[in-house]
């Protein structure tokens, strides 16, 4: 398993260089002038050749390139031009939030789609799982921007029961969290209770599970000790990629309830062409694929012990 | 009024005040030249028989209390190089202007007590404020405006408002020469155009007569600094000194702006009546910030977009402020970019708009029609010209010899938010096909549609209000100026702008502002969408508050009720 995880770190850093180096490139060749977004639009030709030349601008792209390597790998993020402080000072904490979103979105999240999943699926056809399977295609197909517009009409405008945006100006806010988290949950759970219900209706049809029923096995106790775990590999997949997801999926919600997040960041970075906001952003999505992928596969072998590293 | 007064007193007053009795001008025009020379805001409005203005004590009033206001928070760490009068409005509430222009549209004395100008309107002398202190424990003097003056006028700075006192500079070959061959001209500070009188009286010895002076001195970028800003870094927002009744707190670049109380000295002003007042940035969506009033988040707003007004409308809570403005949105062609730089290709363009369907279309018709040379009826100066009407032979005859007789592609950049700029570009896209003009619209996002705004050949720009039409020329289209976005240089428009800012009548500046116009709108380099009117929502417990013209924040006489 240490060989295993290795290669993945191994895999992950060269990852990291080969989209770094991406990055840079792409920034290269996007037009616009990083000094006029951090001089202003009417800063003269002489000031933004000024600036560009004092913060390496007009130094050849691969030094800039190995510059910024070395200082990321000793720790040393770079500055923000569009927030004007130290990249780290403005990374971890929209990191956090968007972490609090999404631990508030998958504690509900994942619960509900499972249970909601392994009901339908029980029983493949019944009216259960035709009701579920209907709201889970319903609200799959509705885009956060449209759940978030009528969730906010019901809720704030003519209920008046929770605040319109999610900025935490003065600090953290639980029920500032309550309409971003149902909005994505609204919008991710019908995939992942979709997936769970298709593995669970699979996993029922199996010889082994007819043969606990036939031998007269409570249904809850064929279910629960020889169904679910079987059933849960494929939801296991899913519920994975989600976190991937949701690091940058959450940007049309954390903009929508002005959310200061790790998407909504991200957002601001590539408008202002923040190249160094941009590349430890993208350093950071790259850890996270990575690190759920290395952490879903170790979780196969439990869920199924025939899955070996090697 | 008193005798030393009098003795101050320019020498046209007299003739104004004769020519108000005598009704030849309108008592706007007397208040707007009157406080320009020099006489007191309360002594103008007794002159026109009115009662006083300026900020009364409300005995209601309450003290106390956190205003929340919902505006994006920009860097604001230079007021000289301020580009959006968001940076303005939180570093107004600690440093100040030497001038302010009222809610009545007239100028005000802020850092200047009073001031006065030569018969010629050359020399201008400021009489500054003896009980103005800065936060760090300086007094308040002619250095420190002396020494913002040098900064703004050094092309080093980078500062619009060298084309806002282009009256105290002078313009020179540097010997170097451009790609193109021409020779590279630099701007610099007149020599002698500034001059210390004592601690706190300042000259200004002007190239050309200018009238609109102390207009230009309330702009967001004229705020004053401390003289030793830039060795205390040239930062204010990580050294907040200044001489305003608030002081910085918090602040966060796309988040919040946090201003509390000075506590360290008394503003020369007296008492303010908030705590402290919290700018929150809800991002470029204006439905979040419609969510947060909704909610009682915030208190008010920077400002409402006319998409969200029918919205507000609707709940009981908040109460929207309109204003007319001279506000205006310009789709401005480069006159040295091909193919903008043929005349008749331009004036096609124009001959092609509707501006009252524009103004339906684009702003519900909340505002007024406008007339593509950038002077508003609500400017004291405006001269009414024969209104411009849609004709799509005269159109196509000008294409036509403009040689695009079969038509001809075009595109246009415009910035994705407001929303109104994009439309403007619509409703301008279908107008002019007609005449066979396929006019494409490339919407960018703010942050991309900054880079390119100066060098686009055509793009849609919008423009704050600027209480004379004069300044607006001065910025925008005077040759060579920082802001002039259409590369526009006519030497008998300049030698006519020098002109009206020496005129002292109003009904005189008017017949020759009416060239200016006609000067404008025949050489066809903008097609102005329309006047509009500005909205700002508050929660019905502010009080005190009012939609000002520019979207300024003047909260001073702010304060919660409840």
């Amino acid at each position: 398993m240490l060989i295993f995880v290795g290669k993945r770190i191994g895999f992950m850093i060269l990852t990291m260089v080969v989209v770094s180096i991406l990055l840079f490139l792409l920034l290269e060749l996007t037009p616009g002038n990083v000094a006029t977004k951090v001089l202003g639009p009417y800063s003269s030709e002489e000031q933004r050749n000024l600036w560009l030349e004092a913060h390496g601008y007009f130094e050849p792209f691969y030094i800039r390139y190995f510059d910024w390597l070395g200082n990321f790998a000793s720790g040393n993020f770079g500055d923000s031009v569009r927030f004007k402080v130290p990249v780290s000072e403005v990374l971890w904490p929209r990191l956090a939030n968007t972490a609090i979103l999404g631990i508030a979105t998958f504690a509900v999240m994942i619960p509900l789609s499972l249970i909601l999943g392994v009901l339908a699926g029980m029983r493949e056809g019944s009216k259960t799982d035709r009701s579920i399977s209907i709201v889970s295609i319903v609200t799959t197909s509705i885009p956060e921007f449209a759940s978030a517009v009528f969730i906010t009409a019901i809720l704030v405008f003519w209920l008046k029961l929770l605040p319109g945006t999610s900025t935490m100006t003065y600090g953290f806010d639980i029920v500032q969290l309550i309409l971003p988290a149902m909005v994505l949950i609204i919008y991710d759970f019908g995939y992942v209770t979709r997936m769970t219900r298709a593995s669970m209706a699979e996993v029922m049809t199996t010889q082994y599970i007819r043969t606990a029923v036939l031998k007269g096995l409570p249904y809850r106790r064929v279910v629960m000790r020889h169904a679910l775990r079987n059933a849960l590999i494929a939801p296991f997949t899913v519920i994975m990629l989600q976190i991937n997801w949701l690091l940058s999926g959450v940007i049309v919600v954390e903009f929508f309830f002005a959310y200061k997040g790790f998407g909504a960041l991200l957002l601001e970075a590539s408008l202002n062409k923040d190249i160094y906001l941009i590349e430890a952003c993208a350093m950071v999505a790259v850890l996270v694929a990575v690190a759920t992928q290395t952490i879903a596969d170790i979780g196969y072998t439990y869920l199924n012990p025939r899955i070996r590293f090697s | 009024m008193s005798k030393k007064s009098k003795d101050k007193m320019h020498p046209y007053i007299p003739e104004l005040v004769n020519k108000l009795r005598k009704g030849e001008v309108t008592r706007r025009d007397f208040l707007n030249t009157a406080t320009l020379l020099g006489v007191s805001a309360g002594a103008a409005y007794a002159m026109a028989g009115l009662p006083a203005p300026g900020r009364k004590a409300h005995a209601a009033a309450k003290k106390g209390g956190n205003l929340r206001v919902s505006m994006n928070v920009k860097a604001t760490d230079d007021p000289a190089t301020f580009d959006w009068s968001e940076k303005g409005n939180v570093a107004r509430h600690m440093t100040e202007s030497l001038v302010r222009i009222g809610d009545d549209g007239v100028a005000q004395p802020v850092l200047a007590e009073s001031w006065s100008a030569s018969e010629d309107l050359k020399t201008w002398t400021f009489n500054l404020r003896k009980n103005a202190t800065w936060s760090n424990g300086d007094a308040f003097g002619a250095d420190d405006v002396i020494f913002n003056f040098r900064r703004w006028l050094d092309p080093k700075t980078g500062s619009s408002n060298q084309g806002r006192f282009s009256s105290m500079t002078t313009t020179s070959d540097t010997g170097n020469k451009d790609e193109n061959g021409n020779a590279i001209m630099s701007t610099t500070e007149a020599g002698g155009a500034l001059e210390k009188i004592d601690d706190h009286t300042v000259r200004f010895n002007l190239n050309n007569a200018d009238l609109a002076l102390p207009e230009s001195m309330a702009d967001y970028p004229a705020l004053i600094v401390n003289r030793r800003f830039e060795d205390d870094g040239g930062d204010l927002i990580k050294n907040p000194v200044g001489t305003g009744p608030y002081t910085l707190k918090e602040f966060a670049i796309g988040e919040k702006a946090t201003l509390v109380r000075r506590t360290d000295a008394p503003w020369w002003g007296g008492e303010t009546y908030l705590d402290k007042i919290s700018y929150i940035d809800h991002g470029d969506d204006p439905a979040a910030q419609v969510a947060a009033l909704a909610s009682d988040q915030v208190d008010t707003n920077y400002q409402t977009s006319i998409e969200q007004v029918g919205t507000i409308k609707n709940i009981a809570d908040l109460e929207i402020y309109e204003r007319v403005t001279a506000q205006t949105g310009v789709a401005r062609m480069h006159v040295t970019a091909a193919p903008y730089d043929n005349k008749k290709l331009r004036q096609a363009i124009q001959a092609c708009v509707d501006h009252d369907k524009m103004l339906k279309f684009v702003y519900r018709g909340r505002g007024g029609p406008a007339e593509d040379h950038h002077v508003a009826p609500v400017h004291p100066e405006y001269a009414e010209l024969p209104k411009l009407k849609q004709d799509y032979d005269k159109a196509k005859k000008l294409l036509a010899e403009a040689g695009y007789a079969d038509g001809i592609e075009l595109r246009i950049d415009c910035v994705a938010n407001p929303p109104w700029e994009q439309n403007a570009c619509l409703a301008l896209s279908e107008m002019v096909k007609p005449a066979g003009i396929d006019l494409k619209i490339n919407i960018m996002p703010g942050g991309t549609y900054w880079d390119v705004w100066a060098s686009t050949p055509f793009g849609f720009t919008a423009w704050t209000h600027r209480a004379l039409g004069v300044q607006v020329l001065n910025l925008a289209y005077r040759s060579g100026v920082a802001w002039n976005e259409t590369n526009y240089s006519n030497p008998e428009f300049d030698k006519t702008l020098d002109q009206a800012g020496g005129i002292l009548d109003p009904n005189e500046r008017r017949k020759v502002t009416r060239k200016l116009e006609e000067i404008l709108q025949d050489d066809a380099i903008i097609s102005q969408s329309l006047w509009r009117s500005v909205f700002v929502t508050a929660n019905k417990r502010v009080k005190g508050l009012y939609a000002q013209v520019a979207l300024e924040h003047h909260y001073n006489g702010v304060w919660l009720d409840g």
